[in-house]
């Protein structure tokens, strides 16, 4: 399980024996204690996630200043409803238009801003959307059932540095007599992600 | 460095496979090497970027390892390398082949009490007004480099010109201390892929470093 360079394939099956000698050994030496893993996995599980996202979305829909503030601070907007965090110390929301469309990927690993849709799902980090997504977007949309109307541009961006962005889709037609609430479960992950329209 | 985690662009890789109603994590140990590198840091047993040590993989390791084995072997690496724990006993310890970790009777309410504030509430927007050579408007061109350490300017850029749209702010570049400015720059699909690329534009985040 060694060599020179310090790497060292490990199998599948090898991988939990290896994550849960390293925990063993760091609760047993006085290192770490077991809760505070404990709460961070349950935040993820409980606390983040692409609801926190839709929320925004939702307020944005029906709040004209609302919307403003998120695209000129999203941040600041985003906090407003009590969500920010970690992966979320600078957010930038993208505002999809009849006519321009974005999509978010991170091509070098897994940018993905946590506090909105909490852990990218694992497409977002496979090899075929990091390469693809940036080259030839259309067609991974069309593999995400979204084929865009002609006249509709695409922008990709590419979260490489400090910034995590979400897309503000555009609002359904037909919705004019949803609530707020009623909005909320209208928008889906892969709508903030850009894989959906 | 310019590994095989640079990915953008590439042939081959087939369709993008989505799972529907994807779990949050799927093994146990998946979520616990997660909350583990993240207690690690925030006790002060690993430094450094993890990304570092995942780019630093032989490239048939990266591409069979799965995301999760990934950092698997970025926390282990990172532990081994601050000496808080040795390679020998872990392999000891993992041919036990023991699946549930030892809890320890010993609590820490107090971070437990600061996971929420790190993880779930309002921020601060991170990064220093920037000050530095570019405008929005200015055309600029990735420069040509090959940097062997972490960095984050993808090799598709290389060498091509796009055009500041925004100055988001300033932050330490890659093994930096001190912000450097950051640019949004706007590149032409046709100006990174050639005449054939589907029509539009890509957006992407770039410290002044990589731009001329």
């Amino acid at each position: 399980m060694s060599s020179e360079h310090g790497h060292h394939p490990v199998e599948p099956s090898a991988v939990e024996h290896r994550v849960t000698a390293i925990e063993s050994l760091l609760v047993e030496k006085g290192l770490i204690t077991s809760d505070v893993v404990d709460a961070v996995i349950e935040t993820f599980e409980r606390d983040l996630g692409p609801l926190n996202g839709a929320k925004v979305v939702a307020r944005a829909w029906v709040d004209d200043a609302y919307r403003a503030r998120l695209l000129v601070d999203g941040t600041a907007a985003i906090g407003e409803l009590g969500f920010g965090g970690a992966e979320g110390e600078h957010l930038t929301v993208l505002e999809n238009t009849p006519t321009l469309h974005n999509l978010v990927v991170c091509t070098l690993c897994s940018c993905y801003p946590w506090p909105v849709l909490g852990l990218p799902p694992r497409w977002y980090k496979d090899a075929a959307y990091r390469a693809r997504a940036v080259r030839e977007p259309r067609a991974v949309l069309a593999e995400f059932g979204t084929t865009l109307p002609d006249g509709v541009e695409v922008a990709v961006w590419d979260s490489s540095a400090e910034i995590r962005y979400m897309v503000l889709p555009v609002r359904p037609d037909g919705t004019e007599g949803l609530s707020e609430d009623e909005l909320v479960p209208l928008v889906t992950r892969d709508h903030m992600i850009g894989t959906a329209r | 460095m310019d590994g095989i985690h640079d990915m953008g662009g590439m042939h081959g890789f087939g369709p993008v496979e989505a799972e529907p109603d994807e779990p949050v994590f799927h093994e146990p140990w998946e979520s616990r090497v997660l909350g583990l590198s993240l207690v690690a840091a925030a006790n002060g047993l690993i430094r450094g970027s993890g990304r570092s040590r995942i780019e630093a993989m032989r490239p048939v390791d990266y591409l069979a390892a799965s995301y999760y084995e990934r950092w698997a072997h970025s926390l282990e690496t990172r532990l081994i390398e601050s000496g808080t724990l040795s390679r020998d006993e872990i392999d000891t310890r993992a041919a036990s082949g023991e699946t549930t970790p030892t809890r320890s009777a010993a609590t820490s309410p107090d971070m437990v009490a600061l996971v929420p504030r790190f993880l779930n509430s309002p921020q601060a927007t991170s990064g220093t007004p920037a000050a530095g050579r570019f405008v929005p408007g200015d055309s600029v061109t990735v420069r040509r480099m090959a940097p062997a350490s972490h960095h984050r300017c993808p090799r598709y850029l290389r060498g091509v010109t796009g055009t500041v749209t925004a100055v988001p702010g300033a932050w330490p570049a890659a093994g930096e201390q001190e912000p450097e400015a950051v640019y949004t720059v706007r590149f032409a699909n046709a100006d990174l892929w050639g005449d054939d690329a589907e029509p539009g534009t890509l957006y992407i985040d770039l410290w002044e470093r990589y731009l001329e």
